[in-house]
């Protein structure tokens, strides 16, 4: 049998009980309301600071501590998990520090100036990568000694040999500018070998300032690195790896755990209020639509006393029940997304101007779940339903 | 001589036990199209029952003799109703003309054709509501009509489908006595036009249009301490042109 014509019974019966019909609409917009206000909210207002968390690449940082010995080969495994998205050597803490940076062309100095390890995939430097002879200077320096690209900085390193002070002088090509979002701090950032350079002519007095640059072997080892994972909840398990090799670290921004394990229990808290809400709601749906086919007991049997077949006598709670729920949960987003928009008016800040926000995404998902309840909470209406025989009909006469 | 009219409904020994006191029968029953037959039993002897058991509405008691077709369409508990309640098969006009509320007069006249997904006749749509008066009514909802006037829109969505065998309940009980004798008339009429045989249960059945027609057979017996209703139509009782055909 076509299911035109149960659709049209169920519609049509909707239409005529238009009162009932409402109260049930009602009813379910009561319950999903808050519920969407809710979700909106914790999008708004934590989905706000974790995005901002997980956008700043420092937060998926992990600083090593102290100083280790780690070989090539561990850091290029370390650099090779899929949880890793940019690992590389530095040296020493010690000496990962200029002693001063001046712009030759302008006035200025710039005393203990950071000079940050750094290659091709740096997710401080989106826009480009260093080179040998070439850095980038983050804001706060180019600001402070009025660097910009093109420009030239040069480093001033310093040695103390048997109480006599040493000192190079390299120049290096600016090649950009690091946004002080990305890091806010007077630093360089530089190729790994002209910082090993500067490493060497620390460490070691057999070079001097004139062969200080020379070339060497490459160190066995390299006293620390420079690590970013992929995501916030990579942080954790990078960790814990490196800790299984006695590598002992932290997280460059202990807050960014911290507010990705409260987005974990506000999620589990939601998805909790949500559940109760939604276990209600079925169990008042599945009495509605019990209380639905109750209703329409004489009509079901003459249809059953015509001949109408039990699946299609079955499709008209069904189509009633998906047809309620849709319509109640479409009412409720329209009724929710001028609140949400109060919201953001009210409470709303230049800086974060929105606090309470729906996806498309969520949307579907409200839509979704409803159809999977209408077509779940009339399963009593149905067993109901396969009870109603056709003599009920002549015994109501 | 004349072919004989093809049997549109046969029945031996179907009945059911409503209380283990109390039980109603139908020992034999044979109609042809054209059959008027009437049960006039008086009321509570199971008349309504038994026009459930002969439309497959309530499941009967197994008996090792029952048997039971409808237009040729042979009926045990597991025959799907619609293979043999289609409307040209049976139409069923109820004691209190019971429709669907929440659809039109009009749909509800065709409601049993679009379950079956037939094609309504339009000139003999047209001539049901026509001669029954309610061709004004179509639209409304069987709330904004007569008592009168949703019985008659009964007795058109029951003969929409020219049945077979056209069974009726008490159609007239609900009506005011003016009303009686025009609606028994139509049905009389109506049926003869569709060529169904009428099977019509009534109490009151002794006057007006029925009256001269075919009565079953009813007796109340006992076995044990069961009182049994039962009812029959006698071989003797039945046209020749039938007993042939059977």
């Amino acid at each position: 049998m076509s299911p035109r014509l149960p659709v049209h019974l169920a519609l049509a019966e909707l239409r005529h009980e238009w009162q009932a019909a409402l109260c049930f609409v009602a009813a379910l917009i009561g319950v999903l309301a808050p519920l969407m206000i809710l979700l909106a909210l914790k999008n708004g207002v934590i989905g706000a600071l974790v995005e901002g968390l997980v956008e700043d690449p420092r937060n998926r940082q992990i600083i090593a501590m102290g100083a280790g010995k780690h070989s090539p080969t561990t850091l290029e495994t370390l650099a090779a998990r899929e949880d890793v998205a940019f690992a590389m050597p530095a040296p020493r803490s010690i000496n990962t520090q200029a002693d001063a940076v001046r712009n030759p062309d302008a006035r200025g100095l710039e005393r203990g100036v950071q000079l940050v390890p750094s290659r091709s995939g740096d997710p401080l430097i989106p826009q480009g990568a260093v080179a040998r002879g070439g850095v980038f200077a983050s804001q706060a320096l180019a600001t402070q000694l009025g660097l910009r690209e093109g420009s030239r900085a040069q480093l001033v390193i310093e040695r103390e040999i048997d109480g006599q002070v040493q000192r190079v002088r390299p120049e290096f090509e600016v090649l950009g500018v690091v946004p002080e979002a990305l890091f806010e701090k007077p630093a360089l950032f530089m190729d790994l070998s002209d910082l090993m350079d500067i490493e060497r002519f620390r460490d070691d007095k057999t070079r001097t300032p004139q062969t200080w640059q020379a070339s060497g072997p490459e160190p066995e080892t390299y006293a620390s690195f420079r690590l970013y994972v992929r995501a916030l909840s990579d942080l954790g398990p990078v960790q814990d790896a490196l800790a299984a090799q006695n590598i002992r670290t932290r997280p460059w921004a202990e807050n960014a755990a911290l507010l990705v394990g409260f987005q974990r229990a506000l999620n589990i808290l939601y998805a909790a209020i949500a559940l109760v809400a939604v276990l209600g709601f079925w169990a008042a749906m599945s009495a509605n639509l019990r209380a639905m086919v109750e209703r329409q007991r004489i009509s079901f049997s003459l249809l059953d006393l015509v001949g109408m077949v039990p699946r299609a006598r079955a499709l008209v709670p069904v189509v009633q029940s998906v047809v309620l729920v849709l319509g109640g949960i479409a009412l409720t987003v329209v009724l929710v997304l001028p609140v949400l928009w109060g919201v953001n008016v009210a409470f709303g800040t230049p800086a974060r101007p929105v606090i309470a926000t729906l996806s498309l995404g969520d949307v579907a998902m409200f839509f979704g779940l409803g159809v999977l309840t209408a077509c779940t909470a009339c399963l009593w209406a149905l067993r109901a339903l396969s009870h109603i025989s056709p003599d009920e009909v002549l015994r109501h006469a | 001589m004349s072919p004989s009219p093809a049997p549109v409904l046969s029945i031996r020994a179907l009945g059911v036990t409503l209380a283990p006191d109390f039980a109603v029968v139908i020992d034999s029953l044979d109609m042809a199209r054209g059959d008027v037959v009437v049960m006039d039993a008086p009321s509570g002897a199971g008349k309504s029952t038994a026009l459930g058991l002969i439309a497959g509405a309530i499941a009967p008691d197994d008996h090792p003799d029952r048997a039971h077709s409808i237009a040729g369409q042979t009926i045990t508990a597991r025959t799907p109703r619609h293979r043999f309640f289609a409307p040209h098969q049976v139409g069923f006009v109820l004691q209190t003309s019971t429709l669907v509320p929440y659809l039109s007069v009009g749909e509800n006249i065709t409601l049993p054709l679009d379950v079956a997904g037939g094609v309504v006749e339009r000139d003999w749509h047209s001539h049901l509501i026509g001669a029954l008066g309610i061709a004004h009514l179509t639209d409304r909802k069987p709330a904004a009509i007569s008592v009168g006037q949703r019985q008659r829109a009964a007795i058109a969505r029951a003969l929409l489908g020219r049945p077979a065998l056209l069974m009726l309940d008490e159609p007239v009980s609900a009506l005011d006595p003016a009303n009686v004798g025009q609606v028994e008339h139509l049905v009389q009429v109506l049926a003869e036009d569709a060529a169904s045989a009428v099977l019509l249960a009534s109490h009151q059945a002794a006057r007006g249009a029925f009256a001269q027609a075919q009565r079953m057979g009813f007796e109340t017996r006992r076995e044990g301490a069961k009182s049994i209703s039962a009812f029959a139509l006698a071989r003797t009782d039945r046209p020749q042109a039938l007993e042939a055909a059977l």
